[in-house]
């Protein structure tokens, strides 16, 4: 491994899609003396753990406006990094059960297509067309977007780390900050141990450990870190077409490329860092797969893990420079964080490397508690 | 009835095959002459039960996919087909994938090479992907698929293993008034020791015996064991033990060497099992290695009927040569004759549930002491045998038959610079195929600490996670409320 740098332009800790993504934008912007640090390995945290779909429409005006970046970012992913992210707009069903629901997403169509999304409330005759395989019974209604899908997480991981690797960004897995230095208010440096490493600004993508770093320089920030996890089934051919959250069950899920059967679900638990995996999220999730896929019964659950994510109070992003700490910025608090990252890097990059604040940025400030209070978003699979 | 009975027949790519009773369908499709079971992912080779591996036992047995054939009874009218092929069972036009360089295929299709890059082309060249990748079809529409309800055993103490070791640490247990459930994968227990001519000591009746199941998964410190019988549609146990032991014994590990994993290689558990248990012929001539115990099991196999024509060191296998089956083995530059070899070392326990009992960590699980709850005995403590790299290694040789890793694909990374096992993993999807690691990640160690001139033990093993197909989705939903969420 090389040596570290003494100084940089921008510190980023946090190796994962975001911290890549962020420093893929600031590279694709002609900034110089990037540094990446990561405390575990790559793909190792969240970024490849993760579900890996992606949509653009969600309840709110500010996860949507969001996401429509996201997605329009995604679909350029493979040309700007020259490696094949695999990103695939083969569609993203959010499932609703109950009435409450249906017509949150009845809503929520509404607002996305005034926005410009291809979101659309499905017939019933295209819901057999398009999930053939579903149970009926247990479904009230379909929101289908067009425009989302998945990309599996290991090309878009691989995709950032060469570019980032060709560009010159230094990039240094596990490698543990220990210290961020303040001078006059600012955070200026960042320590590995005895290692100085002078920051013209430090951008934190460190996904659960994101509440430790910001005590590092000082200051809090909103959230706590916890564990999620999710399974993958013994691959099959195709009998799931498109993405799928189901809103009430509180489940994700799609089929990967390679017959895979992937997702998760929630079940309220004590919040806990930690990879290891319990009994009860199994036992849920092949529960909500019967129930809702029958075919789906004899099959064998090949693996099941567990990632770690920054939940914050309102389950939105925390995006922006540290309000008690100039020179401290975050890309924090992301549960949708693998979908989110384009976005997100695109965004940070452009207030970091020329301090532009872009409108879509705004909503998601680490400081809206105080402000503008919580973002309200009901189309998000989380509890 | 007349005195000559039909004899019962199961259909196999829609030709009849007479089977005996008491057979498994692997018994019954290689006592036929069948030798190719199932194909690779990748490159479509040729595989069957070796024991090693899951990957070659697969089949869909009466419509339902990946079914293992060494598990299943051959009862009669079973229909029986080859996954994985294309345009159908037993035609397999996508064989032609093995004149490809293997080099083109490192990654596989799911890694990016050979790709469209995006918008429409992509979408269609990812919808062959799947159905190439997926490769069985699913369970027939109509399946009534209904949870099978699960059992919760509070129980003194949980022995996971049923060789001799686990039967006699049962038989202490009941003796001493304690309750004991023991926990075996075998038709019977100590199935290897038994088809190996050992004497087995007598299960005690009053252990709780859960034959023909599997115990896959260790939860909050050995709090609870999950088990599954094998045949996917018996209930799932969630077991609470006192204490745990761990009697899970050893397996031989597959040589590292080209054509590691043609059919007629078995392990001696498989070997043994169709020789000796089944009364199947292996073949016509056999080659026996190991690190001790091949002259053991190369008279065994004599005593079932077996012409042994080489018995030798494991590390001393060059390379093993056939096309659809094993033709010929090299060792020290001699070509010896012969069409099945038995592997009886080096013998290495199965790390899973040891490190699911243990592991932890913020940034990786990492393998630590066992809580003190959990003992292992018998084979499960004696130290890993090394397993031997050539010093030029074969490219060739498969180290993840699941998702067709070649020891070349595992080198062009390594000698790149990554010597990380979980990013290895990641970058090749050894290991998270079927047998979910085991071996595979063992083998994996070995040729990137030959590489780099590191001791196998020096790197992390990547993490081992429950379930490893060892329960479906019905048998798992219904465990769902059985144990309260950690709150």
């Amino acid at each position: 491994m090389t040596p570290l740098p003494r100084s940089a332009s921008t510190v980023i800790i946090g190796g994962g899609v975001q911290g890549l993504s962020a420093a893929f934008n600031l590279a694709e912007m002609g900034q110089t003396g990037i540094v990446v640090i990561d405390a575990g390995y790559w793909q190792g945290g969240a970024s490849g753990r993760n579900g890996t779909l992606i949509r653009p429409g969600f309840a709110s005006t500010a996860w949507t406006e969001l996401f429509m970046l996201t997605v329009a970012e995604w679909k350029t992913w493979s040309k700007r990094l020259g490696e094949n992210v695999m990103f695939t707009q083969r569609g993203y069903s959010v499932v609703s059960e109950k009435a409450a629901s249906a017509a949150m997403l009845e809503e929520a169509t509404a607002m996305q297509r005034d926005l410009g999304i291809r979101s659309r409330m499905l017939k019933s005759a295209e819901i057999s067309d398009l999930l053939p395989a579903i149970n009926r019974k247990r479904v009230l209604a379909v929101q289908h977007q067009e425009e989302g899908g998945v990309a599996p997480h290991h090309a878009a991981l691989k995709g950032l780390r060469a570019y980032c690797e060709h560009r010159g960004v230094a990039l240094h897995y596990r490698t543990k900050i220990t210290g961020i230095e303040v001078t006059d208010g600012r955070a200026s440096a960042v320590w590995i141990g005895d290692h100085r490493i002078d920051a013209g600004n430090i951008l934190s993508c460190a996904g659960p450990d994101n509440p430790d770093m910001a005590r590092l320089a000082g200051v809090e920030i909103d959230g706590f870190g916890m564990k999620i996890e999710a399974m993958a089934l013994e691959p099959t051919r195709p009998l799931i077409k498109p993405a799928i959250a189901l809103i009430d069950s509180l489940a994700y899920f799609h089929q990967t490329s390679r017959g895979e059967v992937v997702g998760g679900t929630e079940v309220p638990e004590r919040p806990r860092m930690s990879l290891r995996v319990d009994v009860p999220v199994m036992a849920e999730m092949a529960r909500i797969y019967l129930e809702m896929f029958p075919q789906l019964g004899p099959v064998r659950i090949l693996r099941h893990w567990a990632g770690q994510l920054h939940a914050s109070t309102d389950y939105a992003p925390l995006l922006g420079e540290h309000p008690a700490r100039p020179g401290l910025w975050f890309s924090a608090g992301w549960s949708y964080g693998f979908a989110g990252a384009p976005a997100a890097g695109r965004l940070l990059a452009g207030a970091i490397g020329k301090g532009h604040i872009d409108s879509r940025m705004k909503p998601f400030a680490l400081d809206r508690f105080q402000t503008t209070g919580p973002i309200i978003e009901k189309g998000i699979v989380l509890a | 009835m007349s005195a000559t009975s039909v004899q019962p027949t199961i259909r196999w790519n829609g030709k009849s095959i007479a089977v005996t009773e008491g057979d498994s369908l692997a018994a019954a499709l290689w006592r036929a002459g069948v030798t190719t079971f199932a194909r690779s992912r990748k490159l479509h080779r040729p595989l069957a039960w070796t024991g090693a591996h899951a990957v070659g036992a697969l089949a869909a047995v009466n419509g339902l996919p990946n079914t293992r054939l060494d598990q299943t009874p051959a009862r009669a009218g079973t229909v029986v087909s080859m996954q994985n092929c294309w345009p159908g069972p037993g035609f397999d036009l996508l064989r032609l994938m093995q004149i490809l360089p293997e080099r083109l295929l490192y990654g596989g299709f799911e890694h990016g090479h050979l790709m469209p890059s995006s918008g429409l082309s992509y979408r269609l060249a990812e919808r062959m992907m799947a159905y190439l990748a997926g490769v069985a079809d699913t369970a027939p529409t109509g399946w009534e698929g209904a949870a099978i309800p699960g059992r919760d055993i509070t129980v003194d103490h949980l022995i996971i293993g049923g060789g001799p070791e686990g039967i006699r640490a049962a038989n202490a247990v009941a003796a001493a008034g304690l309750s004991v459930a023991l926990v075996t994968r075998g038709r019977t227990p100590a199935r290897f020791a038994r088809n190996a001519g050992q004497e087995i000591p007598v299960l005690d009746p009053r252990v709780d015996l859960h034959k023909e199941t599997e115990a896959f998964g260790g939860y909050r410190d050995g709090d609870l064991v999950l088990a599954a019988p094998v045949n996917g549609t018996g209930a799932a146990v969630v077991f609470r033990p006192g204490q745990i032991t761990l009697a899970t014994g050893r397996r031989s590990m597959p040589p590292v060497v080209r054509g590691n994993h043609l059919p007629g290689v078995f392990d001696a558990h498989a070997g043994l099992n169709l020789a000796a248990e089944h009364g199947v012929r292996l073949g016509r001539r056999v080659a026996v290695i190991g690190t001790g115990d091949e002259v053991a099991l190369a008279a065994r196999l004599r005593d079932l009927g077996h012409e042994v024509v080489h018995t030798g060191p494991a590390a001393g296998l060059d390379r093993i040569e056939g096309r659809a089956r094993v033709r010929a083995i090299r060792v020290a530059g001699r070509r010896i004759l012969c069409d099945t070899l038995v592997h009886a070392g080096p013998w290495r326990a199965d790390p899973n549930l040891g490190f699911q009992l243990a592991a932890e960590g913020h940034y990786q699980l990492l393998d630590a002491a066992l809580p003190v709850r959990v003992t292992r005995i018998g084979a499960a403590t004696l130290a890993p045998e090394p397993i031997h790299i050539p010093a030029q290694p074969d490219k060739s040789a498969l180290i993840c038959p699941c998702m067709d890793v070649t020891l070349g694909e595992l080198l062009s990374h390594i000698d790149a610079g990554e010597h990380d096992p979980e990013i290895l993993k990641r970058l090749t999807s050894c290991g998270m195929g079927t047998c979910q690691g085991w071996p595979c990640w063992d083998s994996m160690l070995a040729v990137l600490a030959a590489r780099t001139g590191t001791r196998p033990e020096d790197h992390a093993r990547p993490s081992h996670r429950p379930p490893r197909r060892a329960i479906t989705i019905a048998q798992a939903a219904g465990l769902a409320g059985l144990v309260e969420p950690d709150k």
